[in-house]
């Protein structure tokens, strides 16, 4: 193995791919289906009226098949990834992707499966959802989980519409959603979208949220507490139990953002936690891709007495059960829309299904053997992180006596005095081959550097990683800074050109 | 603890953590952390399954999918929403390369440009496809897409008015031909404004939007208007007039304010043969991409499409991947306008979308490439034709009767006739469930006795036969 992954290496430029065509290539067989030729050669305006008929096509690139792989398999190169570099992107848990869950969701049956099929026919998979559901309600502790949530956010504001319709049906107009101000852009963004006025708590010196400084803001007005467990400076809510009896006794709920949900992972239920409601985010903790921004889902999980607030449709299991009677039917499978007091649709179907697939794949792979040491390991390795760098960037740990969770961050403190900021090591780990660390997030930590590594990586490629955070620290001369990064595809990016004359397309 | 073959530690590794950090074991390591929570133990894990070998697992799973219509014999004519096209093998390839599937969103642009460039591709072609200026970076599908594009709308109305806004007045008007699963997702999204949801009814006949209704409604709806939404082709298939829609739409001073037309549709194909909504005049078109080489994954994840005026940009949700130079002058790709998104703005966003369809619309830049001009025409001209054949060969049998008349693309509405059925009470779900079972998905039930059928390229004539001869032994056994 070189010193570091970052070495040199060859970059294929590729042009545009409408730069490309030529006239009258595709890379595409068009099937006859079967058709007579004069069917095939007939006129659109024999079908339909001429005046909807489109004039000229759209502008297509003209290809061929092997152009278009290659300019895709270009463009894929300038991509940095999970699978070849380090990725420790705070907040993101960017483990790796295992292969047989990709090879699962890439079942014939399954990816070509219409979500109005008959329901009887697809038992097998309604089934799915339902045995998920049962392990996700086992590692947390609550009821019933809703699938249809399509990512994080989405979870937020299922959450957050349900503690709405709660208080709506009680008859009582509580407007305000408390959220730390070291959460998620999404935590206020969603309290916004689900009709909620979202009101900031500073966390304290700890960077934990205090049970006496939550006490300031109660009244009758607040509806529920959106927390992020452990927090986003990777630090566990050590008052998470108080918080939660502060906002019962007040009729309030407490939203937990699961994003984070990787540090407890077979170790500890959010219900022990007083937990109302949880969004887990399948790609981060349950291993499915980002997908370079997604596909994600954002199953909710929520507590007895807000069941039947879930979104529909959802998965019902009627009969079958722990009898000993023979005679009793197997369970059938509905899609059901019998929630009494549900939020309603949110999306078009029943879920990201092939995303859910991959997850129970998972979940499965992993078995009530392994599943603790997902979250062990992530804590482990996160605290490796935090003791080693803690020492090389001096002074910049804002929590330095004590553990993180999966994740650990610190200030630009110590390389602000070798004349770096946060951006440039940023820019400067790309050279070494790795990617960033998430910066300048959570906004309260100057210079925010905020370091997750995940359970699937090796305390060698920790080393490694930590030796060129000390390398840049001590060694970079900040003519090299500014330049950085030097290796990649294209240079340090003009972004405010992008903004200011923007180019949305071709 | 295990060596799990996930994990790259080894028990030796995890020890020398351990020692490193001064913790003897786990349940030291969660008690300092954790205080007072408990550790899951043994009894809490019960609840889990075993684990499974890989061998085994991929058993499993290949169980439920032999155990699920089968895609070698099963002729799909079921749409609604999501239609079956063809997805070309390139595709799956570039796709599993692990540089598209494994990276985060490329907010570092310098180790992105791939997923950056492929999705300014994407969105020149939708842009192309469309007609529309802006088009950006994917939403979750199109029905959320839609309900966002009716917030949008309703923010864009109340730009002139004083704060605090309030929507209690307003109304939007939806085209009884929206498909019905987006107007849940719409009431969803919009509920919590007070906005109301008034809805335009269809032409009995023709099952066009009938504009009479909608002019009536434009000028005593009971409110003002921030948003007319209309879906092409609509929720039964059928073309709309989007040229005699979108006049009275721009050309309401009743209420001193023109409504945003925002246009939607679950099957872009379609503008490959008809005009697409930037040649109406759409201010806003969000909709479903799906077709455009995604697999129907039982429904999800899907592809959002979100496309407005240029005008309107600071109003779009979501990501935008814009061009730009590096400081070499080199061509580069970039995220735009962050400044309205949750991550920089949070409670004042134009949206909480976070993740979004990313992966989806690099696959549907590939299949749009694959595609070229003339093939994605092409493709569409022979949706039109299969659908045309399979509908005059199933009214032909005299077992239906068209629910509407108007013109459609790929998909159209049936009733099932009472007189020409000897089981003349078979309804429209109990005829799915009678040609499932033999191998023929026949369609979507809208009501008691009408169901939606589309056909694509998938279809073969003799699957269309097969049809047809099915239909008339089910109805007639």
């Amino acid at each position: 193995m070189p010193k570091f992954p970052g070495i040199k290496g060859i970059f294929l430029d590729e042009d545009p791919l409408i730069e490309q065509g030529s006239k009258g290539l595709r890379g595409i067989g068009i099937p006859d289906c079967g058709l007579k030729k004069s069917d095939l050669k007939k006129d659109e305006s024999e079908y339909i009226d001429a005046k909807y008929i489109r004039k000229s096509p759209p502008e297509l690139p003209e290809v061929s098949e092997p152009t278009v792989v290659r300019h895709f398999t270009r463009l894929s190169s300038w991509n940095m990834c999970v699978d070849t570099v380090f990725y420790p992107l705070g907040s993101c848990t960017m483990k790796y992707n295992p292969k047989i869950n990709e090879k699962i969701a890439a079942l014939e049956n399954i990816k070509n499966l219409h979500p109005l099929t008959p329901a009887r026919l697809i038992q097998p998979a309604l089934k799915i959802i339902d045995d998920f559901n049962n392990i996700l309600c086992a590692l947390t502790g609550l009821a019933e989980f809703g699938f249809a949530p399509q990512a994080g956010a989405a979870g937020e504001f299922a959450g957050l519409k349900i503690i709405k319709k709660y208080f709506d049906l009680k008859g009582e107009n509580r407007k305000t959603i408390l959220v730390p101000d070291s959460s998620h852009g999404t935590n206020p963004a969603s309290s916004v979208l689900a009709g909620f006025v979202p009101v900031e708590i500073k966390t304290g010196k700890a960077g934990t949220l205090d049970a006496e400084e939550l006490e300031k803001f109660i009244s009758k007005d607040v509806a529920g507490i959106m927390i992020t467990n452990p927090n986003t400076f990777g630090v566990f809510e050590k008052d998470i139990k108080k918080i939660a009896e502060i906002m019962h006794k007040n009729g309030s709920f407490v939203y937990m953002d699961g994003a984070n949900f990787n540090a407890f992972l077979g170790s500890a239920r959010v219900s022990d936690m007083g937990i109302d409601l949880i969004q887990l985010n399948l790609h981060k903790t349950f291993s499915t891709p980002h997908g370079g921004g997604g596909p994600g889902s954002g199953a909710l999980g929520v507590v007895e007495s807000l069941r039947e607030f879930l979104p529909v449709p959802y998965v019902k299991k009627v009969g079958g059960g722990v009898s000993a009677d023979k005679n009793l039917k197997r369970p059938v499978y509905e899609l059901s829309e019998d929630k009494k007091n549900s939020i309603g649709r949110m999306t078009p179907f029943l879920c990201n299904f092939a995303v859910v697939l991959r997850a129970y794949a998972y979940l499965l792979s992993l078995g009530r053997e392994n599943i603790g040491s997902v979250s062990e390991i992530a804590v482990l390795n996160a605290n490796y992180v935090k003791k080693k760098l803690g020492k090389i960037l001096s002074g910049s740990d804002p929590f330095e006596e004590g553990l993180c969770m999966h994740e650990c961050v610190f200030s630009d403190k110590a390389i602000e005095e070798s004349g770096v900021s946060t951006i440039e090591l940023a820019k400067l780990l790309i050279d070494y081959g790795f990617h960033p660390p998430t910066v300048y997030f959570p906004k309260n930590i100057h210079g925010a550097i905020m370091i997750e590594p995940t359970e699937t990586e090796s305390v060698r490629t920790l080393d490694n990683f930590i030796k060129a955070v000390k390398e840049i620290k001590f060694k970079t001369k900040k003519s090299k800074a500014v330049k950085s990064p030097q290796k990649t595809k294209v240079g340090r990016v003009n972004e405010v050109l992008a903004n200011k004359q923007p180019i949305f397309k071709y | 603890m295990n060596n799990f073959r996930y994990f790259p530690n080894s028990k030796r590794d995890i020890a020398k953590l351990y020692r490193i950090l001064g913790i003897k074991d786990k349940k030291e390591l969660f008690g300092k952390i954790l205080g007072g929570i408990p550790l899951m133990d043994g009894g809490i894990l019960k609840a889990l399954p075993e684990e499974l070998g890989e061998e085994a697992l991929y058993r499993f799973f290949l169980d439920i999918d032999s155990n699920i219509p089968a895609k070698s014999r099963t002729a799909v004519f079921a749409g609604g929403g999501i239609y079956n096209h063809f997805v070309p093998s390139a595709i799956d390839g570039l796709i599993s390369r692990s540089e598209f599937y494994t990276p985060y969103t490329p907010y570092q642009p310098e180790v992105s440009q791939g997923t950056l460039f492929a999705l300014f591709e994407f969105q020149s072609f939708i842009a192309e496809i469309l007609g529309m200026d802006v088009v950006n970076a994917s939403m979750y599908d199109g029905a959320e897409s839609l309900a966002e594009a009716v917030l949008a709308a309703m923010r864009l109305s109340s730009a002139n008015r004083d704060m605090p806004v309030s929507h209690k007045d307003d109304i939007i008007l939806i085209s009884g031909g929206v498909n019905p699963s987006y107007v849940s997702v719409i009431k969803t999204f919009a509920g919590g404004t007070g906005v109301k949801i008034g809805k335009v009814k269809l032409d009995g006949r023709t099952g066009r939007t009938d504009i009479e209704d909608l002019k009536q409604k434009l000028a005593t709806g009971g409110g003002r208007v921030p948003a007319v939404v209309v879906q092409q082709p609509n929720y039964f298939g059928v073309i709309e007039d989007l040229e005699a829609l979108e006049r009275p739409v721009h050309s309401n001073s009743n209420s001193g304010y023109n409504p945003g037309f925002i246009v939607s549709s679950t099957e872009p194909y379609s503008f490959g043969v008809i005009n697409p909504p930037g040649y109406y005049n759409a201010d806003i078109f969000a909709g479903e991409g799906n077709s455009f080489g995604n697999y129907m994954n039982f429904g999800g994840p899907l592809l959002g499409l979100f496309a407005a005026k240029k005008e309107y940009v600071r109003q779009m949700p979501g990501r935008i991947v814009g061009k730009t130079k590096d400081g070499k002058g080199r061509d580069a790709y970039a995220f735009i306008l962050s400044t309205r998104e949750q991550h920089i703005r949070r409670g004042a966003a134009t949206s909480n979308i976070c993740t979004n369809s990313s992966l989806n619309a690099v696959r549907a830049a590939i299949y749009l490439s694959l595609c070229s001009k003339s093939g994605f025409k092409e493709i569409a001209s022979l949706n039109l034709k299969l659908a045309h054949i399979l509908r005059d060969r199933l009214l032909s049998s005299g077992l239906f009767e068209p629910l509407y008349d108007g013109d459609f693309f790929n998909e159209f509405s049936l009733k099932l006739k009472i007189n020409g059925n000897k089981n003349n009470n078979t309804t429209a779900s109990e005829f799915i469930e009678k040609m499932a079972e033999r191998d023929i998905i026949a369609g979507v039930a809208v009501s008691e006795s009408a169901l939606l059928i589309s056909a694509t390229e998938n279809n073969r004539l003799s699957d269309i036969e097969k049809y047809a001869e099915n239909a008339k032994e089910v109805l007639n056994a």
